[in-house]
C-alpha cells in the first residue's frame, strides 16, 4: 500500500508542475500580447518547457498505464495522443515568425489544457488524500491488531 | 456630439477652416468632383475631358460624377455657413448645374461616344498631372541616387577621383530630398476652392440639386428636413450612387427605359455609368449561359481600360490627408458599429505604401525639430499632425488620434491668429501636409544608424555558371558599385558556395582578392573575423578585381551541389553585427548540409486533397527560423531564383517573407531572354532609395485597431512590423476591426509612421496622416469603396488562405465575399425599386467583378496541378504580397494594346497614345500584332494573317527560316518598324520604373506555348475549369439573387 501513496505523491507532484508549466505558457503569450516581452524571447522561453511538459505529462500517463490505474490513465490518454501526434508533426514548437497570427489559438489551447490539469490535479489530490487515509487506517488498524493497547 | 462636432469645425486658426469643416460635416459627399468637375480653369486634370462627355452619356445634364458632385458638395457649404466664414458668393459658376439637360440619348451613339474618349483621355491616367497644385521651383536635385544609369564602367576609380565625381551630389539626403520646401500647397487650394464651393449653395432651390441632395441625407442632420424631397428619389439617386441628376424625364419611372439603361453603359467606366449596369432578365429567362444572348452586351460590361485611377478625391473632402498613394483605405468611410461592419463582407482595411515614389514636385518634406525634439502625444505617441488642433492661446494641443491635451514645448510656441490657427503653419509643413518626414534625434536610436550594407551570397555551381548567370550578376553588381547609396559608407561582402563555402576577403591593402574555402558544413565558422565585410570605397579595387575573376574563378567547375543552408549560416555570421540586405543567387536545389530541401515537387496526387496546401508552405523549419533571426539583426534577404527545375521558391521565399525581402524568379533562366530584366532588377534593387532597419506602426484613433498585416515583414509587437530594410517597391496591407459596438467620433484618424535609417546614416520617422469619416450608413461605405484597394486586400488574404486551404477554397471565399457584398447592396436598393432582374452594383466597385475574376485566374490562385508551376505559383503569391495597388491592378489585368497600326505608321513625334483592349480573345484580330503587358513581362501576340513583311522586320529574320519563335529574341534591327517597336515597349517600361518587362513572342495557333504564355492571361475568356466574364457576371448575379 505504501507504494500508492508513493504513486499519488509523483503524481501529484507531477500534476503540480503541469499546471505551473502552462501557467507559465499563458503568462508568457499574455504579456507578449502587451507587448512585454518579444517574440523571440517568447518563443525560446515556451518551446524551452514545451518538451519537459510533454515528457511528465507521457510520464505520468504511463504510470499510471502500468500502474493499472484506468481511470486517471483513461483521462489522460487523449492529451497524450494529441502531444505525441504534435511532435511527431514537429509542430510541438512556437513559430517565432507566425505567433501574433496564431496568438488567440495557443491561448486557447493552453487555457484548455491547463483547465485539464487542473481537473486531473483535483482528482490526483483526492486520490492521494484517500490513500494516505485508508493507510493511516490500516496502520492504526494494525497497530491496534498487534496488541499494543 | 454635437459640440464637439462644433469645435472641430471651428478648428481655430487654420486658413482652410471652412474648408476643414467640410470634412466634419460633409463626411458623407464625395465632393472630390466639384473642382475637376466645374473648376474649368483648373490645371489640366484627368478628370476634365468628362465634362464634355457629360452630356454625351445621356444621363442628362451631368452625365459623369464629377458634374454631379459639385451639387454634393453643397452640404458641406451649408454645413459651413452657419459659421459664418464665408457668405457664399453670387453664383457664378451656372455652368454646371444647369447646363441644359439633354435628353437626346439616342442622338449620341455609342461608338462615338468612346471613341471621342479614347482620343482625349488615355494618356492622362497613367501620369496623373499634378493635382490641383502650383507647379513647384523645379529642383535640381532631385534624387539622384534613385535613377539607375547603369554607369560604365571607367578605370579602376581611386577614391579621390571618386570622391570628386560624387561631391556635387548634395552629402546629405536631408537636402537631396529637400530643395522643394515649398510653402504649403493644400492651404492655398484650399483657400482657392472656397469660394468654389460655397457659391454651391445658391443653387439649392433647384430641384435638380434637391433631388441629388438625398445622397448624403441619411448621414446629415445638418439640413432642414424640409429640404428632403420624397424618399423614393432620394433613394434612387443614392443606389445610382452619384448619378448625376437624371434629367427631368427620368424620374424612376422613365428607369426602366432601356435605352436609357443601356446608354450609359456603352460609356466604359468613368463616364456615367451608374449603380445598374446591366439588365439581365433576357437572359436569366433562357439560354445557354455564356452565349452571346443579344440581352448581354459584352461590350458594356465595365472593364478598367482607361488605367488605374488614383482616387485622389479623398484629397478634396480631406486636403490635410496624405496622399492616397502613401495609404489607402479600402472604403473611405469607416463603420460607426458592428452591426454595420458585419453587413460589409468585403474587407475593411487599409493598404499601406510609406515610401511610394513622389512624382516631382510632390516629394515628402523633411522637417527637423532640433533640440525640441519631435513633438508627440504624451499618451499615445502620435506625432503632430495637420489635424491637431492648439487651443489656450496656442501653449496647448490637442491630440486627434486620444483627444488629449499635451503641452507646446517652448521652442515650438506659436502665437495663434483671430482664428485660432498658428500664425507659423506656412512655414510648417508638419501642420500643412498628410505627409511629412521628421528627422529623429538619438532616442530614436538603439545603436548609432547603420551604414547601408550589401552582400551577396552567390551559387557558383555548374548551372549557375553555364547558364551566363554569374557573368551577368558580377557585371550588373560591378555597374552599379558606384551608384550603391551611402556613399562613403556603404559595406559589401561576397560568400559564394556550391558543395563547399569560398569566402572572399577584400582587404583594402591586399591588391587581389583572396579566397578562402571552408568545407566543413556541419559546423560553419568563419575563417577570418572581418575582411569579409569590407568598406566600398575603401576596397574598391579589391571589389572590381574580384568582379571581373568571379565569373572565370569557376569556369570549368562541374560541381553540382548547392551547400545553401551552410552559406545562409555564414552570410548570418558574417552580417549579424551590422545587418543589411542579403542578396543569395540561388539556381539550384539546395541539396547539402541544414537547410536542403528534397525534390518534393508537384504532386498531382496532392492537389484536391486537405494536403494541397503543404505544397506552397516551407518544408523545413530551418528556413523560417534563418528568417525569424536574420530580422532580429535587421538583415533583408532577396531572393533571385533561377532554377529551371523544381528548387522549391515556397521554402526559399519564406526567408524574403519575414524579412521584409522580395522573392524574384526567372524561370528557367536564359541569357538570351532574361539577361535584360535581370540587369535592370539588380540594378534596380541596389540602387532605389532604401530604408535600412525599419520599423513601422500604425496608430489609428479610439475605436478602431489594425488587427491583422499582410505582406512581407515580421510582427515584432502586436502592432509593429520590423522591416530590416524597406524600398519604394514595397507595400503592406491591413485589415481593421472595431473594438467598440457603437462609435462615438465622427472621424477617425489613422498614422502610419515608419522609422528607418536612410542610405545617408539619417534617422528619420516618416509619418503619414489620413482621416476617414464615421459613418451609420452602409450606402455610404459602398460609395467610398476604393476598388484598387479592396483587390489588393483581397488577393493578399486569398494568397495566405492558399497556404492554408486548397486553391479551390481559396477562389470560392474570393467569390463568396464579393457575392456576399453585392447581395448586400442590392438588398439595399433592390426592393423599391423592383429591379428584380437587373445586377445592380456601386459605381465605386464596378469593376471589383472583373478583378476578383482576374484574380481567381492570376498565377497565384489559377486551377491546378497543371494550370501552373509549383514555383510559378509560389513566386508570383509572393510577389503578390507586396505589390503596391497599381502593380496589383496591372499584373492581374494586363494591359493588351494592338500595335500593328502603330508600327506601320510613321508618327514623328507625336505616338498616337495606345488603346488598352478588353483582354478577350474578341479584341484579336489574326491581322495584328498585340503587347500584352503585365507589368513583369511583355508577350508579343502575332496574329496568323500577319503580313510576312511586318513579320521578319520585328524578328529580324526570315520566319519561315526559324520556327521557333521560343528562341527569338526581340532587339533592334536596322528597320523603322523594329525600331518603333522598339520605341512602344521602351515607353511601356518607363510607365512602371518597378520593374522590367523581358519580352517574349508567340505566334497565333503556336501551341502549346500561346496556351500558356498568352491565352491564359485573357482572363475573361471561358478556359477550361473556369468561367469568362459573362458567366461569371451571370453567376454573381444569380448567387446574389438568391436570398
Amino acid at each position: 500500500m505504501a507504494w500508492e501513496l508513493f504513486l499519488w505523491l509523483l503524481a501529484f507532484a507531477a500534476a503540480i508542475s503541469l499546471i505551473g508549466f502552462s501557467a507559465y505558457q499563458l503568462i508568457c503569450l499574455s504579456d507578449l500580447e502587451f507587448d512585454y516581452i518579444n517574440p523571440y524571447d517568447l518563443s525560446s522561453r515556451i518551446n524551452a518547457v514545451v518538451v519537459p511538459e510533454f515528457m511528465v505529462q507521457g510520464t505520468l500517463c504511463i504510470l499510471f498505464l502500468l500502474t493499472w490505474h484506468w481511470f486517471p490513465f483513461l483521462l489522460m490518454a487523449p492529451i497524450t495522443y494529441y502531444h505525441t501526434k504534435l511532435y511527431m508533426k514537429r509542430k510541438h514548437l512556437i513559430d517565432v515568425t507566425e505567433i501574433f497570427r496564431l496568438l488567440n489559438e495557443e491561448k486557447k489551447y493552453r487555457i484548455i489544457k491547463l483547465a485539464f490539469y487542473c481537473s486531473i490535479f483535483i482528482i490526483v489530490i483526492y486520490r492521494l488524500v484517500t490513500t494516505a487515509v485508508l493507510l493511516l487506517m490500516e496502520d492504526d488498524y494494525r497497530t491496534m491488531e498487534s496488541g499494543i493497547f | 456630439m454635437q459640440p464637439r462636432g462644433k469645435e472641430q469645425a471651428n478648428f481655430p486658426g487654420r486658413p482652410t477652416s471652412p474648408f476643414l469643416a467640410a470634412p466634419q460635416s460633409s463626411t458623407p459627399f464625395r465632393s472630390p468632383g466639384p473642382v475637376g468637375g466645374i473648376e474649368a480653369s483648373g490645371p489640366s486634370r484627368a478628370t476634365t475631358p468628362f465634362v464634355t462627355s457629360g452630356p454625351m452619356t445621356g444621363l442628362g445634364a451631368s452625365g459623369s460624377p464629377q458634374n454631379m458632385s459639385p451639387f454634393l458638395s453643397s452640404g458641406p457649404a451649408i454645413g459651413t455657413q452657419p459659421s459664418s466664414y464665408r457668405a457664399p458668393p453670387p453664383s457664378m459658376r451656372s455652368n454646371g448645374p444647369s447646363s441644359p439637360p439633354t435628353s437626346s440619348f439616342s442622338a449620341q451613339d455609342a461608338s462615338t461616344y468612346q471613341q471621342s474618349q479614347a482620343l482625349g483621355f488615355p494618356p492622362a491616367p497613367m501620369h496623373p498631372p499634378p493635382i490641383g497644385q502650383p507647379h513647384m521651383p523645379p529642383s535640381g536635385t532631385f534624387r539622384p541616387q534613385s535613377q539607375i544609369p547603369v554607369v560604365p564602367m571607367g578605370p579602376p576609380p581611386q577614391s579621390s577621383s571618386q570622391l570628386t565625381s560624387r561631391s556635387n551630389m548634395p552629402p546629405s539626403s536631408g537636402s537631396v530630398f529637400s530643395a522643394p520646401r515649398t510653402p504649403p500647397q493644400p492651404l492655398l487650394q484650399g483657400y482657392s476652392n472656397v469660394p468654389q464651393r460655397a457659391n454651391v449653395p445658391p443653387f439649392q432651390p433647384d430641384s435638380q440639386f434637391q433631388a441629388s441632395r438625398p445622397v448624403s441625407q441619411p448621414l446629415m442632420q445638418v439640413y432642414p428636413a424640409a429640404h428632403v424631397p420624397p424618399t423614393h428619389t432620394s433613394q434612387y439617386h443614392a443606389h445610382q450612387s452619384l448619378v448625376p441628376p437624371p434629367p427631368p424625364v427620368g424620374g424612376p419611372m422613365g428607369f426602366s427605359s432601356r435605352e436609357q439603361l443601356q446608354h450609359p453603359l456603352t460609356g466604359p467606366p468613368i463616364g456615367g455609368v451608374q449603380g445598374l449596369i446591366e439588365e439581365f432578365q433576357s437572359l436569366t429567362v433562357g439560354s445557354v449561359p455564356g452565349a452571346l444572348d443579344p440581352g448581354v452586351d459584352t461590350k458594356s460590361l465595365p472593364r478598367p481600360l482607361n488605367g488605374a485611377e488614383e482616387p485622389t478625391k479623398i484629397l478634396e473632402v480631406y486636403p490635410f490627408n496624405c496622399h492616397p498613394r502613401f495609404m489607402c483605405l479600402t472604403t473611405h468611410a469607416i463603420p460607426n458599429s458592428q452591426s454595420l461592419l458585419s453587413r460589409w463582407h468585403l474587407p475593411l482595411g487599409a493598404v499601406v505604401h510609406p515610401l511610394a515614389e513622389a512624382p516631382d514636385g510632390e516629394e515628402v518634406p523633411i522637417v527637423n525639430f532640433g533640440p525640441a525634439g519631435i513633438i508627440r502625444c504624451r499618451r499615445c505617441r502620435t506625432y503632430v499632425n495637420p489635424y491637431v488642433t492648439f487651443t489656450d492661446a496656442g501653449r496647448k494641443w490637442r491630440c486627434n488620434l486620444c483627444s488629449l491635451l499635451n503641452d507646446v514645448p517652448g521652442e515650438y510656441y506659436c502665437a495663434l491668429d483671430a482664428t485660432g490657427r498658428r500664425c507659423d503653419l506656412d512655414q510648417r509643413p508638419e501642420l500643412s501636409k498628410g505627409s511629412v518626414e521628421f528627422v529623429a534625434s538619438t532616442e530614436y536610436m538603439v545603436r548609432p544608424p547603420m551604414p547601408p550594407l550589401y552582400f551577396f551570397l552567390i551559387d557558383v555551381s555548374v548551372s549557375a555558371v553555364c547558364s551566363g548567370l554569374l557573368e551577368i550578376v558580377a557585371k550588373t553588381i560591378k555597374s552599379c558599385l558606384d551608384d550603391l547609396p551611402g556613399f562613403p559608407r556603404t559595406q559589401i561582402g561576397f560568400i559564394t558556395f556550391d558543395s563547399t563555402l569560398h569566402f572572399h576577403n577584400l582587404k583594402s591593402s591586399l591588391t587581389q582578392p583572396q579566397m578562402l574555402v571552408v568545407a566543413d558544413l556541419d559546423d560553419v565558422f568563419l575563417p577570418l573575423p572581418d575582411d569579409l565585410l569590407v568598406n566600398l570605397s575603401d576596397s574598391r579595387h579589391v571589389v572590381d578585381a574580384f568582379l571581373d575573376s568571379l565569373p572565370v574563378m569557376f569556369q570549368g567547375t562541374s560541381n553540382v551541389e548547392s551547400a545553401f543552408g551552410p552559406a545562409l549560416k555564414a552570410a548570418f555570421m558574417v552580417m549579424s553585427q551590422l545587418g543589411g540586405k542579403l542578396l543569395i543567387f540561388q539556381s539550384t536545389l539546395p541539396s547539402l548540409g541544414v537547410g536542403r530541401l528534397r525534390l518534393r515537387g508537384d504532386d498531382l496526387r496532392m492537389y484536391g486533397t486537405d494536403k494541397e496546401h503543404t505544397l506552397r508552405l516551407p518544408e523545413d523549419p530551418f528556413y523560417k527560423q534563418m528568417a525569424a533571426e536574420f530580422t532580429k539583426n535587421q538583415i533583408a534577404v532577396d531572393i533571385y531564383a533561377f532554377s529551371e527545375k523544381y528548387s522549391d521558391i515556397a521554402s526559399l521565399g519564406s526567408l524574403a517573407k519575414y524579412t521584409g525581402g522580395q522573392v524574384y524568379h526567372y524561370p528557367s533562366f536564359q541569357t538570351a531572354v532574361h539577361q535584360e530584366k535581370l540587369r535592370y532588377e539588380l540594378a534596380r534593387n541596389l540602387t532605389r532609395e532604401t530604408a535600412w532597419e525599419a520599423v513601422m506602426r500604425i496608430r489609428c484613433g479610439k475605436g478602431v485597431r489594425f488587427t491583422t498585416y499582410h505582406g512581407h515583414f515580421m510582427l515584432r509587437s502586436t502592432d509593429l512590423l520590423a522591416l530590416p530594410a524597406v524600398d519604394c517597391d514595397k507595400a503592406f496591407a491591413m485589415q481593421l476591426s472595431l473594438e467598440e459596438t457603437l462609435m462615438t467620433t465622427q472621424t477617425v484618424y489613422f498614422q502610419v509612421a515608419l522609422l528607418y535609417t536612410s542610405s545617408s546614416g539619417e534617422r528619420r520617422i516618416r509619418v503619414h496622416t489620413a482621416a476617414a469619416p464615421v459613418v451609420a450608413d452602409l450606402s455610404e461605405m459602398y460609395r467610398q469603396a476604393d476598388t484598387g484597394a479592396i483587390v489588393s486586400l483581397l488577393g493578399r488574404l486569398a494568397i495566405e488562405n492558399s497556404l492554408s486551404q486548397k486553391l479551390e477554397d481559396a477562389r470560392q471565399s474570393l467569390q463568396l465575399k464579393l457575392v456576399k457584398s453585392l447581395k448586400e447592396y442590392r438588398n439595399l436598393y433592390v426592393v423599391q425599386h423592383r429591379l428584380g432582374g437587373r445586377l445592380i452594383f456601386p459605381e465605386s466597385l464596378k469593376f471589383l467583378p472583373l478583378y476578383v475574376l482576374s484574380l481567381c485566374k492570376s498565377v497565384a490562385l489559377r486551377g491546378g496541378y497543371a494550370d501552373a508551376l509549383l514555383d510559378e505559383r509560389c513566386a508570383a503569391g509572393y510577389n503578390m504580397m507586396i505589390l503596391p495597388i497599381s502593380g496589383m491592378l496591372k499584373l492581374i489585368y494586363p494591359d493588351l494594346f494592338r500595335i500593328d497600326e502603330n508600327l506601320l505608321k510613321d508618327f514623328k513625334d507625336g505616338q498616337e497614345p495606345l488603346r488598352q483592349l478588353p483582354l478577350s480573345a474578341q479584341s484579336l484580330d489574326p491581322k495584328g500584332v498585340y503587347v500584352l503587358d503585365d507589368g513583369f513581362n511583355f508577350i508579343i501576340w502575332l496574329g496568323r494573317m500577319l503580313s510576312s513583311d511586318l513579320l521578319n522586320n520585328i524578328v529580324g529574320v526570315e520566319l519561315a527560316s526559324f520556327p521557333d519563335l521560343s528562341r527569338v529574341v526581340l532587339c533592334q534591327h536596322d528597320n523603322e518598324i523594329s525600331k518603333r517597336l522598339m520605341r512602344i515597349l521602351k515607353e511601356l517600361r518607363a510607365r512602371d520604373p518597378s520593374s522590367y518587362q523581358s519580352c517574349r513572342l508567340v505566334r497565333q495557333g503556336e501551341q502549346p506555348r500561346e496556351l500558356s504564355l498568352f491565352l491564359t492571361n485573357l482572363v475573361e475568356d471561358q478556359t477550361a475549369g473556369s468561367s469568362g466574364y459573362v458567366d461569371w457576371i451571370l453567376q454573381v448575379f444569380r448567387q446574389s439573387q438568391g436570398s
